[in-house]
């Protein structure tokens, strides 16, 4: 079926199986920061923006995607640099897998906790899994980005 | 999960004719359980433009849509207005926010899996579901006989009780399956529901009727349990194990909502 996706506010035209992925068809549209690691909702790094809430693309079909406003990390532009600069900052980034899911999560997450504090961050980023910072040095970053102590 | 054919059908009437006539058609909710099963289906029907996601108070009841998402239920102020933020409980430990933001309530309650939580938190409240087919069905009726296996949920319905409730649960590590789960509350007699047994949440009978007859029987009414359910192995912990943890957190849930 043919699917029109609104990607950073940009439209593509692509051609779908109604039971692919949305995971699926923005990496064949060559959006490559969206990485397929477990494949089954529970790792994390698949995660887009869906209308701005953070969500497994794993998961999501594309085909429900046709009125829906998708945002990857490359659609964050500056306001990724400045979460990424933090978390470097504190020397965390190691293979960088999963960096762009936990940026996105990041953002999205300022946007929702109302009174963040380190435990309600921590609860936050629990299905963005990291297999090799341990995740002590991002916390600090994301911590410094959240404003808390 | 693979299907040949994505079909948004206008109202729910088409949906559940689709439904009926190919027996190897199936309903999507979030497709969070349905995506890594192994399955082939001709048609997945999608039901996400029907108006299906809403919570609201209407009189003593609170009405859920079944297309509302999990996360938008644990978040939601009316909901955590409620029976001691039991429902919210249940739901923040599921794998993660971006999972919960796709999983949605009504594929939760049809899928009736052993381990989803809010099983055990729903079977405490006085709930009953609302199907395109069947109509409105208790809650507890569902989950216990599997008379309904094809339909439409529509939306879930929950009596504004005045009481105290709890939810207690263990999981080996946060954003696993739990090991057990327990729900209890407390509006005009004693409730006590307990999940991933490994099976599905069932209403306790026995230790039920001890509490009532007697409120300061706590202790008892909590070893009851282990004796009066069954529990059974799995990858993540032996019927053994899950004997000794639920009187604790059965106790633990009592004295919380008789205190
Ligand atoms: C990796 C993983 C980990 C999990 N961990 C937990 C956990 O820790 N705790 C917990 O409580 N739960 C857990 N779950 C279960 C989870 O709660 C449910 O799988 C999920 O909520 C299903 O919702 P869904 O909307 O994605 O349903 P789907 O996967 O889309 O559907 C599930 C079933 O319900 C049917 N269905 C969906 N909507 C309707 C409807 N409106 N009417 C009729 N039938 C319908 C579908 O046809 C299907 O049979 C986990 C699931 C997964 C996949």
């Amino acid at each position: 079926m043919k699917l029109k996706l609104n990607i950073n506010n940009k439209f593509y035209n692509t051609n779908i199986d109604g039971d692919e992925s949305l995971l699926d068809i923005l990496r064949k549209i060559g959006f490559k920061s969206v990485k397929k690691g477990c494949d089954t909702g529970t790792c994390g790094v698949c995660s887009v923006l869906i209308d701005g809430k953070p969500t497994l693309s794993c998961q999501f079909l594309a085909a429900r995607a046709k009125d829906v406003k998708i945002t990857t990390v490359e659609g964050l532009g500056k306001q990724a640099d400045e979460i990424v600069d933090l978390i470097v900052s504190e020397g965390a980034d190691q293979c960088g897998y999963c960096g762009p899911s936990l940026v996105l999560t990041t953002y999205a997450m300022k946007k929702e906790l109302k009174n963040p504090t380190v435990e309600k961050i921590n609860h936050y980023l629990t299905g963005n899994l990291c297999r090799c910072s341990g995740y002590e040095g991002q916390l600090r970053g994301i911590k410094k980005y959240m404003g808390v102590k | 999960m693979r299907f040949d054919k994505f079909v948004q059908p206008k109202n729910l009437k088409t949906a559940l004719e689709i439904l009926k006539k190919d027996p190897k058609s199936v309903i999507l909710g979030g497709t969070t359980f349905l995506r890594i099963s192994d399955k082939n289906y001709s048609t997945g029907i999608d039901l996400s433009a029907l108006g299906l996601k809403y919570i609201k108070e209407v009189g003593d009841q609170i009405e859920i849509g079944a297309y509302t998402s999990l996360r938008t239920l644990e978040t939601d102020p009316i909901i955590n207005k409620y029976f001691g933020k039991l429902v919210p409980k249940s739901l923040e430990n599921l794998i993660g926010v971006q999972f919960r933001n796709n999983a949605t309530i009504g594929g939760a309650i049809f899928g009736r899996l052993g381990f989803t939580e809010i099983i055990t938190a729903l079977l405490v409240l006085d709930c009953e579901l609302e199907f395109e087919e069947n109509g409105l069905v208790p809650f507890s009726e569902f989950i216990s006989n599997w008379k309904i296996k094809r339909d439409i949920l529509k939306k879930i319905i929950i009596k504004k009780n005045k009481g105290k409730c709890s939810y207690k649960m263990m999981r080996n590590s946060s954003s696993d399956f739990t090991i057990l789960s327990v729900a209890v509350s407390n509006f005009d007699k004693i409730r006590i529901a307990v999940g991933t047994r490994p099976a599905i949440a069932t209403l306790s009978i026995k230790a039920a009727q001890l509490i009532n007859s007697d409120k300061n029987k706590i202790e008892e009414a909590a070893n009851l349990i282990a004796e009066e359910f069954k529990f059974g192995k799995d990858l993540r912990a032996e019927g053994k194990y899950r004997k000794m943890i639920a009187p604790v957190l059965v106790k633990r849930a009592l004295q919380e909502v008789l205190k």
